[in-house]
């Protein structure tokens, strides 16, 4: 059995539209998203009738006590479908970890079998008004009860942890960090939907900030935002008569540690030996090596993520992450440095989950970045959430 | 107006001894009838030999265990722990069996100069009426 993709470059973005990003939206996350979709479809140079396929993964990562309410605090892609009035041949939603690159697979898997022609892909955020992560619950169940009566709760602990454990391992400093926040934020502030448009944040500015839960301070989480991001598949065949230049997909891979753990438990072995595989099968997938990568987009989402990927990609050695990133390594405007937050990410937009990451490989090898254009980049990987849990996509410009 | 209290943990059919045990100041850990190896916790399946029925049987262990990584919290999302901020949270690999893992509070705090390999031995933090959590205390040997 080979890890080669059947359907490499066959499939094809196509098309998109990225809402405002904002702390709260004036409308409700459904019709920011219904209107994204509207805007994404007509780029593509589609009608809506056309669309005949429905993706997306509608996790809303907030462990705060809030309902889920399909178009207020989520939209699933049945929701989409229906408030644009199609019945479509396929609708789905991912449900593991690494929502972008699980929606993305199962788009282009969608369109490679037939199953649609014409896939709308939608990722919605929402930044609710209450406390995000806060929760006000007196009695813990379930898995709750193992961790919850210690203190031991929310997504901060949770890489706080192997965060500390990198630190303590590798003899790094958070200081090191600055030099991540600085890029994404410098970044972030050229995009003009970002939240954090002109809002670049200094290295005094990071280093300023409290630890809230050690090592991890308020900069090193992504914001919570309202926002949505819709992209367009097809197949390549079919691209051929869209008005923009097509970007190919040529391979993506997930990982799903068979370690059971508490589910905010993550030791940094576990990150690293299934995202070394998670990375592994990744180039066997699309048969290209990092070398071949001229726009990485590593994720950010908790800023120590950008070390883990960094290293289990192989971009530079395990251990080696924090020096490469603090000497300049993914300075964006150095010549010959990796490019690795160059869209911004999730600290340089919001909590966007890997949008911003898949957005800039789009923007970049479709010649669509505008001023933000960096060149001819021919292959662009987009990673999301942790190497363990999450996954990543490998992009490219031509279809061969 | 009091402040709220720690939330305190609803044992179920699976976790009953553990939280009987907490009470009476015993750390056990559920073991596996068919392979012997310890979960925590016990998952509804045995996560080493697979087995489907593990009829997992709750064991005192030693409680002692070496620290793995920490962090400290200073701000908290859950109600009740206002008054212990900032609190320390070690990672503990115990000692019966490699990569066993309880994570709870160090009862020491924060300015106790941490390391990796830490030895810790568990010790019990009441929190209502009937209810103990297990935590941890460094060791007299560090």
């Amino acid at each position: 059995m080979t890890g080669s993709f059947a359907a490499a470059n066959r499939v094809a973005i196509v098309g998109y539209a990225q809402s405002e990003i904002r702390r709260h939206a004036p409308r409700s996350l459904g019709a920011l998203t219904l209107e994204t979709a509207r805007r994404a479809i007509a780029d593509a140079g589609l009608a809506v009738g056309q669309i005949d396929g429905f993706t997306t993964g509608a996790l809303f990562p907030s462990s705060g006590a809030h309902a889920i309410a399909d178009g207020v605090t989520t939209v699933t892609s049945n929701w989409l479908a229906q408030h644009l009035g199609v019945n479509p041949r396929w609708a789905a939603g991912f449900q593991g970890f690494g929502q972008i690159p699980g929606s993305v697979a199962m788009a282009v898997n969608a369109v490679a079998s037939g199953a649609a022609d014409y896939v709308l892909l939608h990722r919605a955020l929402h930044n609710p008004r209450a406390s995000y992560h806060a929760n006000p619950m007196a009695e813990a169940r379930d898995t709750q009860q193992w961790v919850v009566p210690q203190g031991y709760f929310g997504p901060l602990a949770m890489i706080a942890l192997p965060y500390m454990e990198y630190l303590q391992r590798f003899g790094a400093k958070r200081e090191a960090m600055a030099a991540v926040l600085v890029e994404a934020r410098r970044n972030g502030a050229r995009i003009p939907w970002s939240h954090w448009h002109d809002r670049p944040l200094t290295a005094e500015e990071y280093l300023a900030a409290p630890e809230l839960v050690d090592p991890i301070c308020r900069y090193d989480c992504d914001i919570p935002v309202d926002g949505a991001a819709v992209f367009v598949f097809t197949s390549a065949d079919r691209a051929r008569d869209l008005p923009h230049r097509p970007v190919y997909v040529s391979g993506y891979s997930f990982g799903s540690p068979t370690t059971w753990r508490l589910p905010t438990h993550w030791p940094l072995d576990d990150i690293m030996t299934t995202g070394f595989e998670t990375a592994r099968r990744l180039w066997e997938h699309a048969g290209i090596g990092p070398g071949d990568v001229d726009l990485p987009q590593v994720y950010d989402g908790f800023s120590p993520f950008v070390w883990f990927w960094l290293e289990v990609l192989g971009f530079c050695p395990v251990g080696e992450a924090h020096r490469f990133v603090e000497d300049g390594g993914i300075d964006s405007d150095r010549p010959g440095a990796l490019p690795a937050l160059s869209g911004g990410g999730a600290l340089g937009n919001g909590r966007m989950h890997g949008v911003p990451q898949m957005l800039e490989c789009y923007l970049q090898l479709s010649r669509r970045a505008g001023a933000r254009q960096r060149g001819q980049a021919s292959v662009g990987v987009a990673c999301h959430s942790s190497p363990h849990f999450g996954g990543a996509v490998v992009y490219s410009a031509q279809p061969n | 107006m009091t402040p709220p209290r720690r939330p305190v943990p609803v044992p179920d059919e699976r976790s009953a001894p553990y939280w009987a045990a907490a009470a009476d100041g015993l750390l056990v850990i559920a073991r596996c009838s068919r392979c012997r190896a310890f979960s925590h916790p016990p998952d509804v399946t045995c996560p080493h030999c697979g087995h489907t029925d593990p009829a997992f049987v709750f064991e005192p262990v030693s409680g002692r265990g070496i620290v793995r990584t920490w962090t400290v919290v200073r701000q908290s999302f859950l109600a009740g722990f206002e008054d212990d901020l900032p609190f320390v949270l070690v990672d503990v690999e115990l000692a019966e069996q490699p990569d066993l893992r309880i994570v709870g509070r160090l009862v020491d705090g924060p300015e106790v100069g941490l390391r990796v390999g830490d030895p810790v031995v568990v010790s019990f933090e009441q929190v209502a009426e009937g209810v103990a959590v297990p935590s941890f205390a460094l060791a007299g040997d560090r």
